[in-house]
C-alpha cells in the first residue's frame, strides 16, 4: 500500500449550544497515519475520542462534522455514503471501547457475540467455521479454555477478560485500522500489562494502524511510536515517544509533572496553570 | 485510632475479605493497594457499618464497630467513593448535599458551616446554590470531601478517591487531601490500585491479593524495592 493509512486535515466537530449556537468541541485536527501505533493524549473533553469517532462515523447526528480532508486508505469519507462507511466499520475499522461491561451485549453470550461479528462481515461461511474462528480469536489474545468462555455471559467475565473478548472481536475481521478509546483505563495494571503486549503483539504481527486513545502519558509513550497531545480541541503538540520526556509546550510538561512516582518527591504536586494562549496554539 | 482484627466478610459462599489485620496510627495515612476483587473496598465498606455480615474485631477511636451506634460511628469516620459522579444526589443543590449530614446529627448553624467547608476545600461559598451536574469531576469530588468533613470526623476512609479523574485534577486532589490531613489532623485510609499514589500519599500501606493480606510494608521500604512476596513485587514492576 502506499500513502498513509489515515489523513485527517482540518477536522472540526460541533455541537449546538442552548441558544442554538455552536460550539467548536475539535478545532480544526489534522494528523495523518502510517502502519504505526500512534497514541492521542488529552483530558477530558479534549476532543480525543471525538476525534476517533469521527473517523469511524459514528457521531450522533446532531454533531456538526466538517473536514478539509478526511481520508481512509484512499477513501474520501466526507463523500462517502452511510452504506459504504458502514461496511467500512468493523471490517476494515475496528474500535475497541473502556469498558467491557457496557460495551458487551449482557443478554448475549460472548460465542455468539463474537459469532455475529463474523458472520455479518462474510455470510456465506458455515456456522462451525465462524464458530471454530471465534476459538481461535480467543486463543490469539491468550484466553485459557476457550470453548467454556465462549459459553460465558459477560457478567461472568471479569474486566481483564471482558476486554480482551473485546479486542478478540476487533480483531478477528482483521481491520486495517483499529481505534482503542481507553482500552485499560477500567483495567488493574497487571491485567493492564498483559492485554497491552497483547494489542501491541496482533498490532504488529497484522501490520495494523491503531490510533490509542488514553489521557495517560506514561502509559502511551511506553506503549506508542508516535504521540499527538491535544488540549481544548486542538493539537498542542506531535512528538516521537521516545522523546516524551523533551517535551516543549507547557501543557505536555505539566502533564508529566503532575503524576506522583513511587520514589518522588513529597512536596506538593505541581498542579496545571492554564494559560488562555494554549486555547489559539497553532495545530 | 483504627484497629483491625481477623476481619472476615462473606457474601454468600464467597470471601471477599480474609481474616485481615492492621492497625493506624492517630494522624497516619494507610493505604491498601490490590487488583480489583482483592477486597480493599470491602474492608473500607465494613468500616463504615455498610455490610452487615462480617466477623472480627473493629475498633475505631475507641468504639467497636459492632456495638456502637450508626450515629457515634459516622462522627468519627467519614467516606469518600471513587465516583464523584455517582455519589452526589443529583438533585440536590451542592449546599444541600454537605448541610444534610448535619441535619441529621443536630449540628448548629448548618447553613453557616457549609460556606466555611466550600471555602475549606477551595471552592468558595458561591458554589452552594449549584447542582453537581454544573460541576467538573474534580469539582465534585470536592464536594464529597466537604459532605464527607461536614461532622468534623477524625477518619476519612477514601476508596479510589481519584481514579475517576484526569491527572491533572488528581494533582489537586492529592495536593488538597494532604493539606486537609496537616490542617486538621486527620487520619486517612486511601484504597488504590495505583502505587504511585498510594507512595505519595500514605506512611505504610498494605498490599492485598484474593482477599488476604499479601504484606505490610512502609513507604521507605515500597521506594527501596524492599518486597518480600513475589505478587508485590510484580505490582510494583507494572506500575
Amino acid at each position: 500500500m502506499t500513502g498513509p493509512l489515515v489523513e485527517i486535515e482540518n477536522l472540526r466537530v460541533a455541537f449546538r449550544n442552548d441558544d442554538g449556537s455552536w460550539n467548536d468541541a475539535v478545532r480544526g485536527v489534522s494528523f495523518s497515519l502510517g502502519r504505526e501505533k500512534l497514541g492521542i493524549v488529552g483530558e477530558s473533553g479534549s476532543g480525543k475520542s471525538l476525534t476517533g469517532r469521527s473517523l469511524l462515523g459514528v457521531l450522533p447526528d446532531y454533531a456538526r462534522i466538517s473536514a478539509d480532508r478526511l481520508r481512509f486508505d484512499g477513501i474520501d469519507l466526507t463523500t462517502a455514503s452511510p452504506k459504504l462507511r458502514r461496511s467500512l466499520r468493523g471490517g476494515r475499522m475496528g474500535m475497541i471501547l473502556q469498558d467491557p461491561k457496557y460495551s458487551l451485549n449482557p443478554v448475549m453470550n460472548v460465542g455468539k457475540q463474537i459469532i455475529e461479528a463474523i458472520r455479518i462481515g462474510d455470510r456465506k461461511l458455515s456456522g462451525a467455521e465462524a464458530r471454530r474462528q471465534a476459538v481461535t480469536s480467543l486463543e490469539a489474545v491468550q484466553i485459557r479454555d476457550p470453548e467454556r468462555v465462549m459459553g460465558l455471559y459477560p457478567h461472568e467475565l471479569s474486566g481483564g477478560m471482558g476486554q480482551r473478548v473485546m479486542i478478540a472481536m476487533m480483531v478477528v475481521r482483521e481491520p486495517d485500522l483499529l481505534i482503542a478509546d481507553e482500552p485499560t483505563s477500567a483495567l488493574d495494571v497487571t491485567v493492564r500489562t498483559q492485554v497491552l503486549s497483547i494489542m501491541d503483539e496482533l498490532v504488529t504481527r497484522r501490520g495494523m494502524g491503531l490510533i490509542f486513545i488514553s489521557h495517560d502519558l506514561n502509559l502511551v509513550s511506553k506503549f506508542c511510536d508516535r504521540v499527538i497531545v491535544m488540549y481544548a480541541g486542538r493539537i498542542v503538540e506531535t512528538l516521537d515517544a521516545k522523546n516524551l520526556h523533551a517535551a516543549q509546550h507547557p501543557y505536555t510538561r505539566g502533564l508529566l509533572a503532575c503524576l506522583p512516582s513511587i520514589d518522588g518527591s513529597l512536596e506538593p504536586l505541581p498542579t496545571l496553570t492554564r494559560d488562555a494562549s494554549w486555547l489559539e496554539a497553532a495545530s | 485510632m483504627i484497629t483491625v482484627e481477623n476481619l472476615t466478610v462473606r457474601f454468600s459462599g464467597s470471601t471477599a475479605v480474609d481474616t485481615v489485620s492492621f492497625t493506624v496510627a492517630q494522624g497516619e495515612s494507610f493505604g491498601l493497594v490490590g487488583e480489583s476483587g482483592s477486597g480493599k473496598s470491602t474492608i473500607l465498606r465494613t468500616m463504615v457499618g455498610l455490610n452487615r455480615h462480617w466477623s472480627g474485631r473493629i475498633i475505631i477511636n475507641g468504639m467497636d464497630a459492632r456495638t456502637t451506634r450508626q450515629r457515634d460511628l459516622a462522627r468519627t469516620a467519614q467516606m469518600v467513593f471513587q465516583d464523584p459522579y455517582g455519589s452526589l444526589h443529583p438533585r440536590y443543590t451542592i449546599g444541600q448535599q454537605i448541610a444534610e449530614p448535619m441535619l441529621i446529627n443536630g449540628i448548629a448553624d448548618p447553613v453557616g458551616r457549609t460556606a466555611e467547608l466550600l471555602d475549606l476545600i477551595g471552592l468558595g461559598a458561591k458554589f452552594q446554590f449549584r447542582f453537581p451536574h454544573e460541576l467538573s469531576g474534580g469539582q465534585r469530588q470536592r464536594v464529597a470531601i466537604a459532605r464527607a468533613l461536614s461532622l468534623s470526623p477524625r477518619i476519612l476512609l477514601l476508596d479510589e478517591p481519584t481514579s475517576a479523574l484526569d491527572v491533572s485534577i488528581q494533582a489537586e486532589i492529592l495536593n488538597l487531601l494532604n493539606r486537609l490531613r496537616r490542617e486538621l489532623g486527620l487520619t486517612f485510609v486511601i484504597v488504590s490500585h495505583d502505587l504511585a499514589v498510594i507512595s505519595y500519599m500514605c506512611e505504610r500501606l498494605m498490599v492485598m491479593r484474593n482477599a488476604r493480606e499479601v504484606e505490610t510494608l512502609t513507604r521507605e521500604q515500597l521506594r527501596a524495592s524492599d518486597v518480600r512476596d513475589d505478587y508485590s513485587r510484580q505490582l510494583l514492576a507494572a506500575s
